[in-house]
């Protein structure tokens, strides 16, 4: 690890302790290897060259959710996120990434082809699960305890994704873009309609992005940036030739990838650098839009009296914490469901999920997501609803887990059922 | 250390044994940013563990260094001789609170601001409030006697502790003081452990004194052209017999250096501020923040600025509280020290500070608690170029100097951990350091407990 930048972004830590205050994973944890602080002094140590054991420091740089509480904390403004990116991407090279990130994040993800073909795969595999549990949220099959973690368990996946639903000439051209994500279009392939249908009743032409590569945030995280920036770029160079007014994303991790993390992935001066500004210049989320758009006019009166302060809202880190957008979220949703929108019990409390991390450490993860939605529902909420798929994923198992009368919803079903109620 | 050691401390605490380098490095630094390498942590969770980790460390002779959340500005948890680093981090239960005798039980490991959530929750107050109280630990702030904003009218930590349970460097586990409003039996044991910096004993266990909640509060900013105009209107504050539980002075340095990152509008001319805070009932707090304002337009406030709700107070904090972050933004390196000088002597103070950063060269900005004449002066200085370095030591010295000169002290905070070591005999002279040194024997006869600290320890001064 000998890296100029790195060490200007560790730099500025003072050791001061603020992140131990707000990291997601420090109360699971107690130890000062869990929180950023200490993260960044493996950092600097392996900078002085006393890294004894890469492997040690690729694992303690794993253990973290990138939730970016510490970030925002940070009375210095350390950039954690990046820092640990960049340790994990330096590590990575120096000792190698596991072999099934390797084939995942080299293979299937850059080709949209070869990911519908996984879903395929795997929605035929998941008729061999057993123990079928009905939630509110949709179907789940729970996961046998010795695969994946214990009381993991998972949505039914459909047999058709978002994308294959449309007409091959549907939506190809227009002046706004819909960029669905892998979750909304081949897991959650409702959310990705609502979105989609919402998006038009704004009354411009919608295209939907057919041609997506993974946003690339996955190999990121896990520090193959090879993947990450084949991903980013053969994204960016599409949106951009699809010249589009505004890119719409109705999830926030996907979001965070297209406003400012493709910009450590291809910085000023790699061939991707103008695609990448164009598409951040024009990317924006799906309750912004819905406020800017007019959308939101078209909704006739919401009930009143109704379910009153039944529906939450989930911040997710990045959408709310990084890039600031949770009071658009809660404008739009009240004004698509009125009074049965109140503020959730610890709403900005991380759901846990994390991407990979969810993965690697199943029962961390589903301790932090398990209090998540207890608090919520223990302060009276009913449908948690958010704008972030890996929240969505995550959120909706731990209902199944703890209460599958508790539903979990993204807003754009919320504003979709308000649009169109008869 | 010793295998054997290891293996022994290994059957005491299993997988709360860790030896891997990457913990070890977790736990080489504090806030002071030096570090040393222990070699190993363990995390208990019980008096008896401390006790048991402290016999061992007897019998094989390695050092223990209790560490709380590591937030010290004088290295006093850092392993400057290795051994094991002792992490309370997992002590940390609210065991009671007493809401009729008004106080409170708790583990070392508890973070402060934790402890005064709990306290108001039932109507009851914890004063002390280092910056630091959102993650530093009760068991940090009874070891270094930590003060705050507030110690001006409710005093520092020392003033809060009635008692403690303590594993002493010999492994005994002492109980001291009482759970009563009053008590004085015998020589004065929880004091001599208050601000002892983990040397004499573990603290395993505290017995805090609480009060009940003040009703109301209101901010007051006034704005001044020099420190001489702010300083002046401290003492008419004072004069005026209003005790405010926050009094913070911020000279030009501190000003420009957070105008240059933070937008806080301020009339042109500004050289100095003042924050104030008056507690109390909402009829008392009117009528003392009115006198506060008197005494500030008195001595040539520019402006004068109050809140008495929560929106409006944070708003008027900004200032003083963007100080500390944006400093680092000015040098990678600052000496940071918490001199006191008596109250009257504030204005001579901030002279010989602007007059010392000319003669020597180095940016020195000061900001701090002006009730109390705490000023945190900070160097900052780049850390790459050598003169600057020493011109900075040398600064520093002149300013402790001075302070001791002034009738003041050395540090009204952070301790003197390595950073003050080689300055301890200039406040408290040869016969102090002797019975110091008497006391911690008696305590501690085989320096097991945080060897290297307060007293000079050349190789870790330097680091
Ligand atoms: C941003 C910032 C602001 C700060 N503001 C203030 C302030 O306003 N006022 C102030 O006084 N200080 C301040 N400090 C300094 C620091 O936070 C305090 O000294 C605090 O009390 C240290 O607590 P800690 O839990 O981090 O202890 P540590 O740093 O871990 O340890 C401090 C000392 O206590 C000893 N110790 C820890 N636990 C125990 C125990 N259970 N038994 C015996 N010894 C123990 C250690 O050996 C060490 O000598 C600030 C620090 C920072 C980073
Ligand atoms: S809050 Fe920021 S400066 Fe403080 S220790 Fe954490 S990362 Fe470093
Ligand atoms: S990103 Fe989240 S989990 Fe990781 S260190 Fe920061 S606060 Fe903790
Ligand atoms: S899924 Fe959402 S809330 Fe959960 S870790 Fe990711 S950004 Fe945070």
């Amino acid at each position: 690890m000998k890296d100029a930048d790195l060490k200007a972004l560790t730099g500025l830590c003072a050791k001061c302790g603020t992140c131990r205050t707000v990291c997601t994973l420090y109360p699971e944890r107690k130890t000062e290897i869990a929180v950023a602080r200490g993260k960044i002094a493996l950092i600097e140590a392996a900078m002085r060259g006393e890294d004894g054991d890469a492997e040690g420091v690729q694992e303690a740089l794993t253990d973290c959710l990138l939730c970016g509480r510490c970030e925002r904390a940070c009375p210095n403004q350390v950039l954690v996120e990046e820092i640990v990116m960049k340790g994990r991407a330096d590590l990575a090279e120096e000792v190698g990434i596991p072999a099934w990130k390797r084939v995942l994040f080299g293979k299937v993800m850059p080709s949209p082809a070869a990911t519908g073909i996984a879903r395929k795969a795997a929605a035929a595999g998941q008729r061999l699960l057993p123990g079928k549990i009905p939630t509110a949220s949709g179907l789940h099959y729970r996961f046998p305890d010795g695969l994946g973690g214990k009381g993991r368990t998972v949505p039914k996946l459909p047999g058709k994704g978002f994308l294959e639903s449309l007409g091959k000439a549907e939506a190809a051209a227009g002046e706004v873009m819909l960029f669905v994500g892998c979750v909304f279009d081949h897991v959650f392939p409702g959310v990705g309609r609502a979105a989609y249908e919402t998006v038009k009743a704004s009354g411009k032409s919608v295209a939907v992005f057919r041609d997506a590569a993974c946003c690339g945030l996955p190999a990121m995280v896990s520090g193959d940036r090879r993947s990450a920036a084949e991903c980013a770029e053969a994204n960016v160079r599409r949106l951009r030739a699809a010249e589009p007014g505004a890119i719409v994303f109705p999830c926030g991790s996907c979001l965070l990838m297209f406003k400012r993390n493709v910009f450590s992935l291809l910085p000023k001066g790699t061939p991707g650098y103008d695609d990448a500004t164009y598409v951040a210049e024009r990317a924006v989320d799906y309750a912004s839009f819905l406020l800017s758009s007019g959308v939101l006019d078209r909704i006739p009166d919401p009930p009143s009296g109704q379910n009153v302060g039944e529906i939450g809202y989930h911040d997710p880190c990045h959408l709310s914490g990084t890039l600031g957008k949770g009071p658009e979220a809660r404008e739009a949703l009240s004004r698509a469901v009125g009074p049965a929108f109140a503020e959730m019990a610890g709403a900005d409390l991380c759901c846990g999920y994390g991407g990979t991390f969810n993965v690697r450490d199943y029962p961390t993860s589903s301790r932090i997501g398990e209090t998540k939605v207890t608090v919520a529902a223990r302060g009276g909420t009913k449908v948690i609803s958010t704008a972030c798929s890996g929240c969505v994923l995550q959120m909706r198992d731990m209902a199944a887990r703890t209460d599958p009368a508790l539903r979990v919803v993204h807003i754009a079903e919320l504003v979709h059922q308000a649009l169109f109620r008869k | 250390m010793h295998a054997d050691a290891l293996s022994a401390l290994g059957n005491l605490f299993g997988d709360r044994l860790r030896t891997s380098l990457e913990t070890r490095i977790c736990y080489s630094f504090d806030a002071t940013r030096k570090t040393f390498l222990p070699d190993a942590v363990v995390y208990p969770v019980s008096a008896e563990e401390v006790r048991q980790t402290v016999l061992l460390a007897n019998r094989h002779r390695f050092p223990v260094v209790p560490r709380g959340a590591g937030t010290g500005f004088s290295g006093g948890s850092l392993p400057v001789r290795g051994g094991v680093v002792l992490s309370t981090e997992r002590m940390d239960r609210i065991v009671s609170i007493d809401t009729e005798n008004l106080y409170a039980v708790v583990e070392p490991g508890v973070v402060t601001e934790t402890l005064k959530a709990a306290a108001r929750e039932r109507g009851l107050f914890y004063p002390p409030d280092p910056a630091s109280l959102k993650f530093s630990t009760i068991g940090g702030n009874i070891a270094e006697c930590s003060g705050g904003m507030s110690a001006v009218k409710y005093g520092v930590t020392r003033d809060y502790v009635l008692g403690l349970e303590a594993v002493l460097g010999t492994g005994e586990l002492l109980r001291t003081g009482v759970a009563t409003a009053k008590g004085v039996v015998g020589y004065d044991l929880t004091r001599m452990l208050v601000g002892s910096e983990g040397t004499l004993g573990i603290v395993t266990r505290a017995t805090l004194r609480l009060l009940p909640h003040p009703e109301a509060a209101v901010t007051v900013l006034a704005l001044f052209r020099t420190n001489r105009d702010a300083s002046g209107a401290v003492n008419a504050v004072v004069a005026a017999k209003v005790t405010p539980s926050a009094m913070e002075i911020m000279d030009r340095t501190a000003i420009d250096c957070v105008r240059a990152v933070a937008k806080v509008p301020l009339p042109a001319g500004t050289g100095s501020a003042l924050l104030f805070e008056v507690d109390g009932t909402a009829d008392s707090t009117a009528r003392e923040a009115d006198r506060v304002e008197e005494a500030c337009r008195a001595h040539g406030a520019l402006e004068v600025r109050r809140a008495s709700d929560m929106k409006g107070r944070d708003e008027l904090w900004k200032l003083r509280r963007a100080i500390s972050p944006t400093l680092l933004q000015l040098g990678a390196v600052k000496l940071n020290e918490d001199i006191v000088v008596p109250r009257s002597r504030l204005a001579d103070m901030f002279d010989f500070l602007a007059d010392l950063s000319g003669r020597s060269d180095v940016r020195i900005v000061n900001f701090g608690h002006a009730g109390d004449g705490n000023i945190h002066v900070n160097i900052m200085i780049s850390g790459a170029d050598e003169d600057e370095t020493r011109r900075a030591e040398e600064a520093v010295a002149e300013v402790f100097r001075k302070t001791v000169a002034m009738g003041g002290t050395i540090s009204g905070e952070h301790g003197v951990g390595i950073s003050k070591a080689p300055f301890l005999e200039m406040e408290v002279g040869p016969l102090g350091v002797a019975v110091m040194k008497r006391l911690k024997e008696c305590f501690d006869p085989n320096g097991i407990l945080n060897p290297g600290k307060i007293f000079l320890d050349e190789a870790a001064v330097r680091g």
